[in-house]
């Protein structure tokens, strides 16, 4: 069977969700309690992820470009009217999810740099001269993260020809992984920084987000269990389309153990090992930087497997009957 | 509170009043363009019928096709599968021609997010603009028969556009025009005295994947659906070849 979308697109998935992720997370830090004690004792959580979101979703939105035909063939040919025809996509405005979709990668893309300005220089702080600035602009990024994150799912989950995209429930899956891998990354950067005077403070963020990871990483397998009962439950296409995931499936070992294992339950487990104590009994959260850098890395691995997944095992499966 | 009190002011009058007409004016264009729309509908029409009964497999058709649009190795706008099924003795082969469906409401035209691909409203055929595809394959993954893929020389979507060159001067496409057995059928489906609306009216004719609510324009008289992916009798043996590079249907 013929991949037509290979690993730039879903690494351009997986980069676009940890972009827009990471965005959604900085900005609902920044805006919780409208900005009060809670953001200003984690402001850094919020400067790691303004300054995590531009990168990915930038490299990522250039990996689409080297799927395109046209760019391959301008490649090949020294076009230069081919390599840039991808501009055709900004030239209309039509309701095609790839077309939407790309505006509001466009908007996003430049929004996360001028947020991400706001943070840049080495004494931002929760009550500098640009916290106003700051905060109107976190009330954009949420939207705007969350809508880069669910479109990408809705464009797989708009074709009928196929079935395994085709499920409501995969923008979802879609929009809680970006969350997820969006926390990881952030979880990485403040563990590799290791920039935090303040011990308490520092393990207070890293506790912060690893609840987060955890709730987000159990909504994530809520939405799995979904996806998957919704599709085995029934008749026809969506039954034999969820089959490649299931025992006998060609990519059931991708899943089960590369996603749901080691990308979830092995780092929602670890998460939970040391976030419970201090949830339940209130004992001090101590955790080793590695531990923290294994369990971003790990989620991130994870969701770049799911993104695997679910393109390869979409475009080898189709509806049957002719 | 409005300077003028509490009823309502001149200006919130004149406001009231000019967005009356405008929903009037939008309301007239509206029911406007559904009366084009119909009237579009009832103009030209073209549609095929394959009387699979009358096709031979000889591959004619694939190979007028190639030739008349100089198709890549490796890529297809028409071609021909074989359908086998049965257990010796009781066996048979049929032969299904595929081509585009050229639908009356084509997934590849709502997903493409340059407009690259579009319907054609005075004829009902679906085409694709070279210059303004991008090759993003949205189309191709949306298209329920697998008739796209990327040219190697343009990287945009190609498929097949019922020989519109050809069609537009009044000459039929080269497969039909090819067909041995004249197993293909081409015409205006909305003129009653075409051949092929009589063709429609007088057989019981089928479409491929009807379920996707795609609205084929091109009909099947006899097809055999079979498929191994669903055998729709128990314990039957079925097999395609589809003569592509890509083996399997998808």
């Amino acid at each position: 069977m013929e991949l037509h979308w290979g690993l730039p697109v879903i690494i351009y998935l997986f980069l676009a969700g940890l972009g827009a992720g990471a965005l959604t997370v900085s900005g609902s830090v920044l805006l919780r309690g409208g900005g009060g004690w809670f953001a200003g004792q984690h402001f850094r959580i919020a400067r790691y992820g303004a300054l995590l979101a531009p990168l990915p979703l930038i490299v990522g939105t250039g990996m689409i470009v080297f799927e395109l035909g046209t760019f391959r063939a301008g490649i090949e040919q020294f076009d230069i009217a081919k390599l840039f025809r991808w501009i055709n996509l900004f030239k209309t405005i039509n309701l095609s999810p790839m077309n939407i979709g790309s505006w509001v990668l466009g908007l996003c893309i430049l929004f996360s740099l001028a947020y991400a300005w706001t943070f840049l220089t080495p004494t931002a702080c929760a009550k500098d001269d640009q916290c106003k600035v700051r905060r109107v602009m976190a009330w954009i990024a949420v939207p705007l993260g969350i809508a880069v994150a669910i479109y990408t799912g809705i464009m797989l989950g708009a074709m009928p020809s196929r079935p395994f995209w085709n499920s409501q429930i995969l923008a979802m899956l879609f929009l809680f992984s970006a969350l997820s891998t969006g926390v990881a990354g952030i979880l990485c950067m403040h563990a590799i920084c290791h920039c935090e005077e303040n011990q308490e403070l520092r393990a207070q963020a890293g506790y912060i987000l690893s609840v987060s990871d955890a709730l987000l990483i159990g909504l994530e397998l809520l939405i799995i269990f979904l996806f998957i009962m919704f599709a085995h439950l029934t008749i026809g296409d969506p039954a034999h389309a969820i089959a490649v995931i299931l025992p006998g499936g060609v990519l059931v070992w991708w899943f089960w153990i590369g996603v749901v294992l080691f990308g979830m339950l092995v780092p929602g487990l670890v998460e939970l090992r040391y976030t419970l104590p201090k949830l339940l009994h209130h004992n001090p959260y101590r955790v080793l930087r590695s531990v923290e850098i294994a369990i971003g890395v790990l989620v991130l691995a994870g969701g770049f497997l799911l993104r695997y997944v679910i393109v390869v095992a979409g475009q080898i499966t189709g509806p049957v009957g002719m | 509170m409005s300077e003028h009190g509490e009823g309502i002011s001149r200006r919130g009058l004149l406001n009231r009043i000019s967005l009356g007409a405008a929903t009037v004016t939008v309301a007239a264009a509206t029911s406007g363009n559904a009366l084009a729309a119909v009237a579009k509908d009832s103009q030209v029409h073209y549609a095929m019928v394959l009387d699979t009964r009358r096709c031979i497999g000889c591959h004619a058709c694939s190979v007028a096709c190639k030739t008349e649009f100089a198709v890549p190795l490796g890529a297809t706008r028409s071609w021909v599968e074989y359908v086998e099924k049965g257990t010796y003795p009781n066996v048979s082969r049929h032969f299904l021609p595929r081509l585009c469906n050229h639908c009356r409401n084509p997934q590849c035209v709502n997903v493409c997010p340059t407009g690259a691909t579009f319907k054609r409203s005075e004829d009902g055929i679906v085409v694709v603009d070279k210059e303004i595809c991008i090759g993003c394959k949205y189309c191709i993954q949306a298209c329920p028969y697998d008739v796209r893929f990327i040219h190697p020389d343009t990287g945009a979507a190609d498929k097949c556009d019922f020989c519109l060159h050809r069609v537009s001067r009044g000459v039929a496409p080269s497969c039909v025009n090819t067909c041995q057995g004249k197993a293909r059928i081409f015409g205006d489906m909305n003129d009653p005295t075409s051949e092929v609306a009589q063709m429609i009216a007088t057989n019981p004719v089928t479409v491929l994947r009807q379920g996707m609510g795609t609205r084929p324009s091109v009909f099947y008289i006899a097809a055999d659906h079979s498929d191994p992916r669903e055998t729709r009798i128990p314990n039957q043996y079925v097999r395609v070849d589809t003569h592509r590079r890509i083996q399997e249907r998808r």
